[in-house]
């Protein structure tokens, strides 16, 4: 395996343990372990096979004390992506959950996607939570975070500041709408970046065509890119 | 490589044959970057759906016949 993959994936699945930005590293962990119990949820398995996820009611298979808006929050991305909806979104987040505190969470949902999909296919076993560390979380907002892109507001590059966390700064990431996907908690979208960009190629190789970065093909990556998407409904 | 991803993304799917398949077909160094790029995937597209991002407009523009025609723009239609 590529170390700088092994070490990427490595790193991500520690920081998770970490204090974040909105929440603390043990709150974080109950988010992973939500996740995963997401992926036997007999409520988000009626929901994903009904016409409408809102023509079933019920309470979720849960496995922390996590607020009720996060466990739903958390249950709905993992089993159901494709349908999110803003009126989902404002539905989720106005019964107790910040913009900040959201996008934190889908960071922590997806590399707890990833990383648990990566070793899955891999055929290894799915991996040991790391430890808690201690700590407070910063709570810290970009200031020239804007709302109109998406349904929380975001940090587009002309509107970093100089304290801000340099979350367009490496690889090429030229501030397309994905990457400023979860800008709005700097950290989260380098932490998740960090590690996809392992996985799939930096901005500047993805369209470098004279070159082959990985093992398999540029039209191979693509491929399996597109028939990801698909299988989740991902209209980006 | 297309039976790998969709059993690798599924969890009650059983990986091993399309692995070991795809594993006699590319080697195992072509094995775990396709692994890595079927998991990133299956995280971003909850990335971009969880945050409501719009596609770019000069994407919408270049993709908006083969979206129509491969029923991609359907999924919008979902969102509830």
């Amino acid at each position: 395996m590529r170390e700088e993959l092994k070490d990427s994936v490595r790193k991500a699945w520690l920081a998770l343990g970490k204090p974040g930005v909105w929440w603390s590293g043990a709150d974080r962990l109950k988010i992973v372990r939500e996740a995963r119990a997401a992926r036997s949820c007999a409520l988000c398995r009626a929901r994903k096979a009904a016409l409408s996820p809102q023509a079933i009611a019920g309470a979720h298979d849960t496995v922390s004390d996590l607020s009720p808006s996060a466990i739903e929050a958390i249950h709905r991305i993992v089993s159901d992506p494709g349908r999110l909806s803003q009126a989902w979104y404002r539905r989720t987040t106005s019964a107790g959950l910040d913009d900040e505190a959201y996008v934190e969470l889908l960071a922590v949902v997806s590399i707890t996607t990833a990383v648990d999909t990566f070793d899955r296919a891999c055929g290894v076993a799915q991996r040991a939570l790391p430890a808690a560390s201690a700590g407070t979380p910063s709570r810290r907002r970009p200031r020239g975070a804007k709302p109109g892109l998406g349904w929380m507001p975001m940090l587009a590059p002309e509107d970093v500041a100089p304290d801000d966390p340099p979350l367009y700064s490496s690889a090429g990431r030229i501030g397309g709408n994905v990457h400023r996907a979860l800008s709005l908690v700097p950290e989260a979208m380098m932490q998740f970046w960090d590690m996809f960009e392992t996985m799939y190629l930096p901005q500047d190789a993805m369209r470098d065509f004279g070159r082959e970065y990985r093992a398999i093909s540029h039209a191979q990556i693509e491929m399996l890119a597109a028939r990801v998407a698909v299988r989740n409904q991902c209209v980006y | 490589m297309i039976a790998f991803a969709d059993v690798a993304i599924d969890p009650t799917g059983q990986p091993d044959p399309a692995r070991a398949a795809l594993l006699a077909r590319i080697g195992p160094a072509g094995l775990t970057d396709a692994a890595a790029v079927i998991a990133g995937f299956d995280a971003i597209t909850r990335v971009a759906d969880g945050s409501g991002i719009p596609l770019e407009p000069p994407k919408a523009e270049a993709s908006a016949d083969w979206r129509a025609s491969l029923g991609i723009d359907a999924y919008w239609t979902m969102k509830v």
